[in-house]
């Protein structure tokens, strides 16, 4: 029997399996991080629409990156109402905390998505929030 | 008996007759033009009245005290009234009487006076007389008076001539009486001639007979002696009668000389007269107040003779007049030369020491009086700075000028004026416009030209008009919210509204409001000095919402919201969407003005009054930092 000339592995075959490897790995991270985001069902929110009438769009719930900047009153029943400065712009939007997301520290500083919902006289409720 | 020193003067009514009273009275009848026959009874060219028959409401009274002459209820001084000053202004311009006719006139008169001086008058001086009055009365200056005098005689010797053939019809009548007398005694004597008979009865019968034959033939005789002693009686009636009209009308003649002044035509009558009425009764037949005021005057009834001796008195006090007033102007007493120039002159108008007085010397005189008259009608007027003015100059031409008088009137009537002008001032500093009026009115009452008075009230009157002008003014403004302009003009009206409170507390008011303007502008100016536009707009923008019609203001807002034009444009979109009810919105909106400008009040404002809708408990809305 003949033997068969021994052949080796070409190096180039590694660094392209290597390649696809990390292709698949962050191709798979993109679609776990876009799978596993709770609010990414959620189109962000018409700010030029927001400031121009709001009550036009109550009952919507959007998305709001946000940074918390001072908090402009509370009470135990409604909640909190903070005024957040919007990421990417210098408009500065005013958002309820409802009362039931007290347990949530929020610092000046702090930047949040946040999940809204566009509720009576147009104020920003807060339904879901996640640090960013 | 204060009269008689100057009873001429008590009869010189056609001199004054048409002079102006005192008082404002009925108008006085002018006196009646010289009559040249004697007038039927007394006084009708003396009287101006309505009575002529008599003196008694026409009879002036001179009391030299006061020189008020009182005639027909009314008063005039002698020294002020307007005929009298004409007529002796119009004497002392007038060329003395010195031509030819003139001096041969009096001369004439002379001549009759002198023939018929009781110490040489005779029967042919009286017919010489005579035939020179109607010569006299050829001149003009003698008005006729001589032949009425010739009338008067002639009337007179024409009434004697009457009376003379009732005397021979008297005598032929008395004749006829004693004819009858005589005649009647003859038929009584005669009837006793015959023989009775002898019985009882037929002796009767023949005396009854008898009898009735005696009284038939008497009859006629009686009657015609009853007629004669009747005829006797009426002309001896008659005879008086006339005597009496005659002579009245001769002393009315007189009496009408004498009060026409013209003294020496008043002896030349009296002497006719006393020639023509020989029987010593010159007793004056005049009414009885024309009676009464001789008799006042001399103290007895009056006479022809009274007229007489007055008239001579009068001569005498005209020509003393007249050396009085020459000595007093040599001596530069030229008050009391003018005021005995002018006595004599109101005696003896017409006599000729007055009529010769050269004009020359009589117009020394004339600038005293009409200076005299000027500060008498001066005072009259109150123009007290005229009237002083005339006191000084008459100090200066008249040595013996009393002033005493004038000047009291004149220095009491500006001390007077002076209270009552100074009062005014305090009245209209204190705006006591009642008490101006008052004052203001009293001193012109008392002194009408008064300089000072002009001056006041004109600076009263002129400041009243700024003042008011000013008011207007304000009220304007005010009308028109125009307080720029009425704080730019302050002081004017600050000034202006001194008096009248309500306008003090609108102007007050406006004042204040603009001292906030002021203020805001003054702040604003400095903020955006340094470089804080938004700042400085918000200083403007909150006074401009009190007072957004402040031009000013509006100016500087303006340039403020253009200078800070993102935030007023923030701050207005968050204003306008709160106003919609966008509060979410609205909330947005102030939070991003707040965030232009972190100091913004009005974003403040906004953000909490809309946290307060959102959150009406909220227990804190302090910021989170």
């Amino acid at each position: 029997m003949a033997r068969r000339a021994h052949s080796s592995t070409h190096p180039a075959w590694f660094a392209a399996a290597l390649v696809v490897v990390l292709l698949f790995a962050g191709g798979g991270y993109l679609i776990y991080s876009q799978l596993s985001d709770p609010f990414r069902t959620f189109s962000p929110l018409p700010v030029e629409a927001y400031l121009q009438n709001a009550n036009s769009l109550r009952g919507n719930r959007y998305r709001v990156d946000v940074t918390v900047a001072n908090q402009l009153g509370w009470t135990p029943q409604k909640g909190r109402l903070y005024s957040m400065d919007l990421d990417g712009s210098d408009d500065v939007l005013p958002l309820l905390i409802p009362a039931e997301l007290n347990s949530i520290n929020l610092q000046k500083g702090q930047r949040f998505t946040i999940e809204v919902e566009v509720i009576d006289r147009g104020i920003l409720e807060v339904k879901r929030l996640r640090k960013a | 008996m204060k009269y008689f020193f100057l009873s001429p003067l008590l009869l010189t009514p056609l001199l004054l007759s048409a002079q102006v009273p005192d008082a404002p009275r009925a108008p006085v009848a002018a006196p009646a033009p010289v009559s040249t026959a004697p007038a039927a009874s007394g006084g009708e060219g003396a009287s101006p009245t309505s009575k002529p028959a008599s003196f008694a409401d026409s009879l002036p009274v001179f009391n030299p005290s006061t020189e008020m002459l009182t005639w027909n209820g009314q008063n005039w001084n002698i020294n002020d009234n307007r005929l009298f000053q004409a007529r002796f202004e119009k004497y002392l311009n007038a060329p003395e009487s010195t031509d030819e006719e003139d001096a041969a006139y009096r001369q004439l008169l002379q001549q009759i006076i002198d023939k018929l001086a009781p110490a040489k008058v005779t029967s042919q001086a009286v017919d010489e007389a005579f035939r020179l009055l109607p010569q006299a009365s050829r001149y003009d200056i003698d008005a006729r008076l001589c032949e009425g005098i010739g009338d008067a005689v002639y009337s007179a010797w024409r009434a004697m001539d009457n009376n003379q053939r009732l005397v021979e019809a008297n005598k032929s009548l008395e004749q006829e009486r004693k004819r009858a007398e005589w005649n009647a005694r003859v038929v009584t004597s005669t009837s006793t001639l015959s023989v009775p008979p002898k019985s009882g009865a037929a002796a009767r019968e023949w005396a009854r007979q008898q009898r009735q034959k005696r009284d038939a033939d008497l009859l006629p005789y009686k009657s015609r002696l009853a007629e004669a002693l009747a005829a006797i009686k009426l002309n001896q009636a008659k005879k008086e009668l006339s005597e009496l009209q005659t002579k009245i009308e001769f002393q009315t003649l007189i009496v009408q000389l004498f009060l026409q002044r013209r003294f020496q035509h008043v002896i030349i009558a009296s002497r006719f007269y006393r020639s023509v009425f020989s029987d010593g009764d010159t007793t004056l037949n005049v009414g009885s107040d024309t009676k009464d005021l001789f008799a006042k005057t001399i103290g007895n009834p009056p006479t022809v003779s009274t007229l007489d001796t007055l008239a001579n008195e009068a001569l005498r006090d005209a020509r003393e007049g007249v050396q009085a007033y020459r000595f007093l102007l040599e001596r530069n007493e030229l008050q009391s030369a003018t005021k005995r120039l002018a006595e004599a002159f109101t005696i003896g108008e017409y006599l000729p020491e007055l009529r010769t007085l050269p004009r020359e010397i009589k117009r020394k005189a004339l600038s005293f009086t009409q200076k005299s008259y000027q500060l008498v009608s001066a005072l009259e007027v109150k123009d007290y700075t005229l009237a002083r003015k005339l006191v000084e100059e008459l100090e200066v031409i008249a040595r013996d000028f009393d002033n005493s008088k004038p000047m009291a009137a004149i220095e009491t009537a500006r001390t007077v004026s002076a209270m009552h002008l100074a009062k005014a001032r305090n009245a209209a500093v204190s705006g006591d416009r009642e008490t101006l009026e008052s004052e203001l009115k009293a001193a012109t009452e008392i002194w009408p030209r008064n300089p000072a008075l002009a001056d006041v009230s004109g600076k009263i009157f002129d400041s009243a008009d700024v003042q008011q002008k000013a008011l207007a003014d304000l009220d304007q403004l005010l009308a028109q919210n125009n307080h720029r302009q009425i704080f730019e003009d302050k002081v004017r009206f600050i000034a202006a509204t001194a008096l009248y409170p309500d306008r003090q507390e609108q102007l007050k008011k406006v004042l204040d409001n603009m001292q906030i303007i002021e203020g805001a502008i003054i702040r604003a100016s400095e903020i955006a000095r340094h470089g804080d536009y938004a700042g400085a707009w918000e200083q403007v923008e909150i006074v401009f919402s009190q007072f957004p019609q402040d031009n000013k203001l509006n100016q500087v807002r303006a340039d403020l919201t253009t200078q800070a034009a993102e935030f007023v444009r923030t701050l207005r979109t968050a204003q306008d969407l709160e106003a919609k009810g966008e509060t979410g919105s609205s909330l947005a909106w102030y939070l991003k003005a707040q965030k232009l400008y972190p100091a913004s009040s009005f974003g403040r404002a906004g953000i909490e009054r809309l946290v307060e809708e959102l959150l009406p408990d909220a227990q804190a809305s302090t910021a989170v930092h």
